[in-house]
């Protein structure tokens, strides 16, 4: 999930809202992505040149490439569309990411992204951000356990001083049928490592999400969450839709 | 005497196999930690005359209940090696002493009939099987060389399929537990007859065989020989399945006898075949599709069986999803073993099975202690092929007959060992 920015007089930013799993893109093939999200209770009031998240309708297009069985990198675009401001480009972020390979045999997924971008200052003050993700999933029986501990820190911003920030977010899945799963996710920032926001101050979140698993091709999820701290949007909606692309015609000799 | 019982110190057995943990060198210092037959993997040749005597006592030198299962011969079911028809297990630590005739003649073999569940270092995904050949009393077919060849998989892992469930997925697969390019090649000679005896161990993969430069004639399957021999670019066995076939040494060179698909041959599955005075890389020549008609070895002539009185019994196999982070449970007619339907059998009766595979993988069904007759293959008729194992392709029918003429307990399942582990097996019994 890219969080902008942790400061309580910053706006949000959701724009990829998302626990990631520990599965990488096969090589010779493409995930793309588009990522809707609509702040129906959000922050009303524009702050330091901030534009107010109150109705924003965030669309995000994530690309991530496959380069081999253990690493991917992913591309995103970010964008905003809102009453008085129309739609705007908000910025882009690149992600490589590595897996632990399965012949390792570990008995849980573990990989590691790295995100690294820009977004304008009118949507947040933290310009240029970077993210560290560790992410671990496992899938028992019909459940499915995710949880990324990531660490932000800032490069150019009000927060550049804070150091590093703590950001978990968490899933927690049953699958109801063979194409229906449900459950929460959790989204976080309890600010700068060292010391944490107060609680008022931290950004806390919970979606209820499903994912239905329509085909190998297909990714799709959707989810309603509310904020419970002062410093988070309160109502947010989201959706994903993801295709998967092969590059390689598949071949049974392979 | 055809009841197992405690080895008898006093009386020397033909063959004797032990069951005991073993590290297995599959390529120069890669070990693989299992059970195996005699410290070797695969287990000993046994070669046995057909109708004589033999007494073979299995020794379990492994901390659990081990059984084996005498594949493909007809056996009655307290020594036929399925706990499930009422072969006794033999205790970790103790031995039982078998003493049997057998038949039918040609090529079968022996694996151990055991749960392995979750546990991919147990059961058929073990080191646990060996060739058996059933010399018949009068000798068929004309070679000059004979080769025994076992297709295994190894170090397996629950991977999320595209179906939606969790399936074995293997590091390294071997030839006679060896990886490409670390056993001995097949040493030949020009215009030789080189009969191969193909077995597929893995306890749960289909594999495709060809042999770079050359052909295969199939003579048998499961070893019963077909009506209709003729030459294939490949062979493709499914868990427990053979193929006998002569190869014709008729193309000099180093070549690579081996897994059709590129990745399983990259984990190990292949030999090198080395002819006399040649030398240098072995080569490959990599077919562009997959091939495999079991009706090509059929004949079309209606057999004498073909008529009236034959009953049916429709078998449906589904799967059932237990959760994406799961192998799926298996159902014949809508229930799992041990719940699923014992069916009575009358003696001498002739009975036609009709698979509907209504899943979306495939699965090769094996009938203990008897051999039943391929009939309808997707929709297209066939007849005189004898099997013990056939592979049921996702969605689609097969029919086979058999007449019931060996009593007792008679148990049915796919021979994959996630599937008959997760509820796909189902009895018959004689009234």
């Amino acid at each position: 999930m890219s969080l902008f920015s942790s400061l309580p007089l910053s706006a949000q930013g959701n724009y990829e809202i998302q626990v990631y799993g520990s599965d990488t893109v096969p090589p010779d093939s493409t995930m793309v992505e588009l990522h809707s999200n609509f702040t129906a209770i959000g922050q009303r009031y524009e702050i330091l040149g901030v534009y107010p998240t109150y109705h924003q309708e965030h669309e995000t297009l994530e690309i991530t490439q496959g380069i081999n069985d253990w690493a991917e990198v992913g591309f995103y675009v970010f964008t905003s569309e809102q009453n008085g401001h129309g739609v705007q480009w908000v910025g882009d972020h690149i992600r490589p990411r590595v897996r632990v390979p399965t012949s390792w045999h570990w008995p849980i997924g573990v990989s590691l992204s790295t995100e690294i971008g820009y977004q304008r200052a009118v949507y947040s003050l933290d310009t240029w951000t970077w993210e560290i993700r560790p992410i671990v999933d496992k899938a028992i029986d019909r459940w499915y356990f995710a949880f990324n501990p990531a660490l932000e820190r800032t490069w150019h911003g009000p927060d550049v001083r804070q150091g590093l920030a703590f950001a978990p977010a968490a899933k927690v899945s049953y699958d109801f049928t063979k194409r229906i799963s449900g459950g929460v996710e959790y989204y976080a920032d309890y600010g700068a490592f060292a010391q944490f926001d107060s609680f008022h101050e931290q950004q806390q979140q919970f979606f209820a999400a499903t994912d239905l698993n329509v085909s190998p091709k297909w990714e799709i999820n959707f989810g309603v969450g509310i904020g419970v701290t002062g410093a988070t949007d309160h109502l947010i909606v989201k959706g994903i839709i993801g295709r998967h692309f092969s590059w390689h015609k598949p071949s049974r000799v392979d | 005497m055809l009841t197992p019982c405690r080895a008898a110190a006093s009386a020397a057995a033909d063959y004797t196999v032990e069951i005991a943990p073993y590290s297995l060198e599959v390529s120069a210092h890669r070990l693989i930690r299992t059970v195996a037959y005699n410290s070797q993997v695969p287990g000993p040749l046994l070669r046995l005359q057909e109708g004589r005597p033999v007494t073979i006592d299995v020794v379990n030198r492994t901390s659990n209940p081990e059984v084996v299962h005498w594949h493909g011969l007809f056996l009655p079911s307290n020594i036929d090696g399925a706990m499930e028809e009422g072969t006794p297990a033999i205790a970790a630590g103790g031995s039982a002493r078998y003493t049997f005739k057998p038949r039918p003649s040609g090529f079968r073999w022996y694996h151990t009939h055991t749960f392995a569940g979750h546990d991919f270092n147990k059961g058929q995904y073990t080191g646990q099987h060996g060739f058996l050949w059933i010399e018949p009393r009068e000798n068929r077919g004309r070679y000059d060389a004979e080769v025994f060849l076992a297709l295994h998989d190894w170090r397996g892992q629950l991977l999320a399929s595209d179906d939606g469930s969790m399936n074995p997925s293997y590091d390294v697969s071997t030839i006679n537990g060896r990886v490409l390019g670390f056993s001995e090649p097949l040493r030949v000679k020009v215009g030789q007859r080189l009969l191969l005896h193909l077995l597929n161990s893995s306890a749960t993969e289909c594999h495709w065989i060809a042999m770079a430069g050359h052909q295969f004639d199939v003579l048998a399957l499961d070893g019963n020989p077909v009506p209709n021999p003729c030459r294939v670019p490949m062979l493709s066995l499914a868990p427990a399945e053979r193929v006998s076939a002569i190869v014709e040494m008729n193309n000099p060179g180093v070549w690579i006898l081996g897994e059709v698909r590129k990745h399983i041959r990259v984990a190990g599955m292949g030999v090198v075949v080395e002819y006399a005075d040649r030398s240098g890389e072995p080569q490959w020549r990599q077919p562009e599709a997959l091939s495999w008609d079991y009706a090509r070895f059929g004949s079309t002539e209606s057999s004498a069986s073909g008529g009236g009185g034959i009953t049916d019994i429709p078998l449906v196999f589904k799967s059932k999803f237990t959760g994406h982070g799961d192998m799926d449970h298996w159902t014949i007619n809508g229930k799992s073993y041990p719940n699923t339907d014992t069916i009575d059998l009358r003696q001498g009766q002739r009975y036609r099975l009709l698979f509907e595979n209504r899943s979306t993988e495939d699965h090769p069904l094996h009938l203990h202690r008897h051999i039943f007759e391929l009939r309808r293959i997707s929709g297209r008729d066939t007849h005189g092929i004898m099997k013990d194992t056939v592979r049921v392709n996702a969605n689609t029918q097969v029919d086979v007959e058999f007449t019931a003429d060996d009593p007792g307990l008679t148990l049915f399942h796919c021979h994959q060992q996630d599937h008959m582990d997760m509820g796909f097996m189902m009895l018959f019994r004689y009234v």
